[in-house]
């Protein structure tokens, strides 16, 4: 019967179908190890001198080159229309290289333009050229193999050091690994704390230097209505490491001293965990336990019910579109007086591995295209992200935008104080581990030392097949 | 709603038409479904992390993987959790699907808008809805707040930052955007039902609440069914409101199943581990809705 005969053949062609899915899964895997990073990077400069020459007469007659595509994978993560913008600067690089086709591709948030990535390598796709993910993401990318170092392209640069050297120091942070660069910053931001000038003026008080001037101004600046409260200070914790960083490190000791070790029970991270608890337990400037108040923080600083918002910096040009009142841009205090912190967040470009060389090379093309320093203070000038260039602040776009926004300055300004953003092997898994404790302690479950404590010894222990 | 099997015209020479019409899904079932769950459970014996240079090549350890699961402190939180999301939004969603639909169940002027105020929340994307929760859960001021205040509550008002009410917000928010959608399976049976019984009943005297116990709710049973099974799956499978309200926080007092998985899998990268959970999960849910089939069949025949 010819049915009968149908469903063994159906069934083989169904396991045919995923054999072949698995064949393209598993045939990356086993590559993987055999491009062990150092020993690529190391044939790579003994073939670079005899291929370069040859190369090089055949360049010249650009059109006659293949026309490639490449993708841009990017997240959206500020409110600026980031997807006009990009395609923009896509048209615009096509214009000056009309074999380079440049699509940028609106892919979420931070954590789903990774996702995505990983999924397409994980099922043996070939993933985009480059991606814009968190500086963060580095030791990840890395171990997963996913990414190609920027060290030739760099040094094939007319000045490769001195395109490097204009960088913003704090951005290119977590840019460097293992001896090579992985990442060029781009949008980037920090946080800061924004103040109601107004409101200080209106009280007599000076923007805060040190914990205790903070805590005071806030709770003098909080304002009971009844039912509901003014307060000193909106200070978020949902998603706590980022905003937390800059009361740690401005007690002089970040939570994190290298990529296999965590600094999460040092006394002075414990002293910094207890005064976020302070804040609201001893002063009363804000409201008691994990706030989750990151999406209206910034609304309520901008309607004037809150006076202090410890936020990033990109949140400045929606805060300055609403506020009427004249609007502070600080770093946040540290505990001595006169000392100050800060911590740089946000994302960079990286290429990715599994791309052909043609699609990296092209994607690295487009990559110093749109890190010219006019593209760098257009792009900070229209979404609110701090210039990752020292030499963008020379162009005249920029100098025209500083004058009627000063902020922006103070927000670079704030950056001199910052440390390292949290980036550590195992990342999210540690990271996961920090935030569980780090909300047990502002939730009053235990205490910030026994927090700090058990955050300090599971971290270890996560650690241990990473680092030993 | 169900068809039974002499509907089905038949033919004395069975041809090769029905099968060509079942392969589409079955390719889609056999490709993204059956598939995957057995690679899961072949991974799950592996251990596999894709962020660790020398563990990215799958190592056999056995079941250490489910070891490792059973003996996990978050892995019990966090089963715990699911366990009271499940069995807290559930059952209410559908008896508020029930109650909405017996509701609006006649024919008054202007019931449509009713329909529709109680049917909006299934349409609105989670993330978009749970992003306007996000507001109404604000502290202090929040839309949430100030209504159970209007109430006469004045109580804890950190709905998404407080571990003891953190699951509960999401449990609000999940019922919300339920309750209607479950109400419209419920009025399509309602208004599927026979007139001649509740004639009847009439006849014999039932009041309203003889009538609703004994007969509505009787004949809904097989509607009931289906939406116990699609509301228990859902419970396991909605994780898009935590994302946007509590990151599984504070202190993982939020994190389902499902969001742990995605934890494991995206942002630990252990493979091994995560395609553990996939197989611990794939089996309570089979195990659930066969059982939910068979003791439904039961109650048929009896």
């Amino acid at each position: 019967m010819k049915s009968k005969r149908i469903v063994p053949l159906l069934l083989s062609l169904v396991l045919l179908l995923a054999l072949a899915a698995c064949g393209q899964k598993t045939a990356p895997a086993t590559e993987a190890p055999a491009a062990q990073p150092t020993k690529a990077e190391a044939a790579a400069p003994t073939e670079a001198p005899t291929e370069a020459p040859t190369v090089a007469p055949t360049e010249p007659p650009a059109p006659a080159a293949e026309p490639v595509t490449i993708q841009v994978y990017y997240p959206v993560a500020v409110d600026a229309p980031i997807a006009d913008i990009l395609q923009g600067y896509a048209d615009k690089f096509h214009e000056e290289n009309p074999n380079i086709t440049v699509e940028p591709v609106f892919s979420g948030g931070y954590g789903d333009v990774q996702t995505a990535i990983q999924t397409i390598i994980d099922g043996g796709g070939e993933p985009p050229a480059v991606a814009v993910m968190l500086a963060t993401s580095l030791y990840d990318l890395v171990n997963a193999d996913a990414i190609a170092p920027l060290d030739d392209y760099i040094n094939a640069m007319d000045d490769g050091k001195a395109y490097m050297d204009d960088f913003v120091p704090a951005f290119l942070e977590n840019s460097r690994y293992d001896g090579k660069t992985w990442s060029i910053p781009f949008q980037r931001s920090a946080v800061v704390m924004y103040y109601n000038k107004d409101m200080f003026k209106e009280a007599g008080l000076d923007a805060p230097t040190s914990w205790e001037t903070w805590a005071e101004a806030g709770q003098q600046l909080t304002v009971k209505n009844g039912d509901t409260t003014n307060w000193g200070i909106q200070y978020p914790s949902g998603w706590p490491y980022w905003l937390f960083q800059p009361l740690a490190i401005g007690n002089g000791q970040n939570i994190f001293t290298d990529d296999c070790h965590v600094a999460f029970n040092d006394p002075k991270v414990v002293e910094a965990v207890q005064f976020y608890i302070d804040l609201s337990h001893k002063y009363g400037a804000m409201p008691e336990g994990v706030q989750s108040v990151w999406p209206s923080a910034p609304t309520d600083f901008a309607s004037g019910a809150t006076a202090m918002i410890v936020h990033s910096s990109g949140s400045l040009n929606g805060i300055l579109k609403q506020a009427t009142f004249d609007v502070g841009v600080m770093p946040l205090p540290g505990k001595a007086d006169g000392t100050f912190a800060s911590v740089p967040g946000g994302g960079n470009f990286y290429i990715l591995k599994g791309a052909p060389k043609e699609k990296q090379d092209a994607a690295w093309k487009f990559i110093e295209f749109i890190t010219q320093p006019e593209y760098v203070a257009d792009y900070s000038i229209n979404t609110g992200y701090i210039p990752n260039r020292q030499s963008a602040f020379d162009t005249d776009a920029m100098k025209a935008y500083l004058e009627k926004t000063p902020q922006m300055m103070d927000a670079f300004n704030a950056l001199q104080y910052a440390g390292a953003e949290f980036s550590i092997q195992d990342l999210g898994e540690v990271r996961n581990i920090f935030h569980d404790y780090l909300q047990k302690a502002y939730n009053d479950e235990m205490s910030a030392q026994d927090a700090m404590d058990a955050a300090q010894k599971d971290a270890e222990a996560a650690l241990k097949p990473f680092c030993e | 709603m169900t068809v039974k099997p002499s509907a089905v015209p038949h033919h004395k020479r069975k041809t090769l038409l029905p099968y060509l019409l079942i392969l589409p899904t079955f390719v889609f079932v056999a490709l993204f479904t059956a598939w995957p769950t057995l690679l899961a459970i072949y991974e799950s014996f592996f251990r596999q992390r894709l962020n660790i240079a020398r563990f990215r090549e799958p190592t056999f350890i056995g079941l250490q993987n489910y070891a490792t699961l059973f003996t996990d402190d978050r892995f019990h939180q966090v089963v715990n959790n699911t366990l009271i999301y499940a069995l807290g939004t559930v059952p209410i969603s559908i008896v508020l699907g029930f109650l909405f639909a017996l509701l609006v169940n006649r024919s008054l002027k202007g019931i449509g808008w009713a329909r529709l105020a109680f049917f909006h929340p299934a349409l609105l994307p989670m993330v978009s809805a749970a992003t306007v929760w996000k507001f109404f859960f604000t502290p202090d001021y929040g839309l949430f707040n100030s209504t159970i205040r209007f109430l006469g509550y004045h109580g804890a008002e950190n709905w998404t930052g407080n571990p003891s009410l953190a699951l509960l917000a999401i449990m609000i928010v999940a019922m919300w955007k339920n309750a209607g959608y479950y109400m419209l399976f419920y009025l399509a049976g309602l208004q599927n039902l026979p007139t001649d019984v509740y004639e009847a009943a009439a006849l014999d005297g039932a009041n309203g609440w003889q009538t609703l116990w004994r007969i509505t709710f009787p004949l809904l049973r097989r509607t009931t069914v289906f939406i116990s099974t699609i509301a228990f799956i859902d419970a396991f499978r909605t994780v898009d409101h935590i994302f946007v309200l509590t990151s599984g926080g504070p202190s993982r007092a939020s994190t389902v199943l499902l969001y742990y998985l995605w934890q494991l899998r995206f942002e630990n990268q252990d493979i091994g581990l995560s395609a553990a959970l996939t197989v611990l999960f794939v089996a309570v849910l089979l195990i659930f809705t066969i059982t939910n089939f068979v003791l439904s069949e039961r109650a048929e025949e009896g």
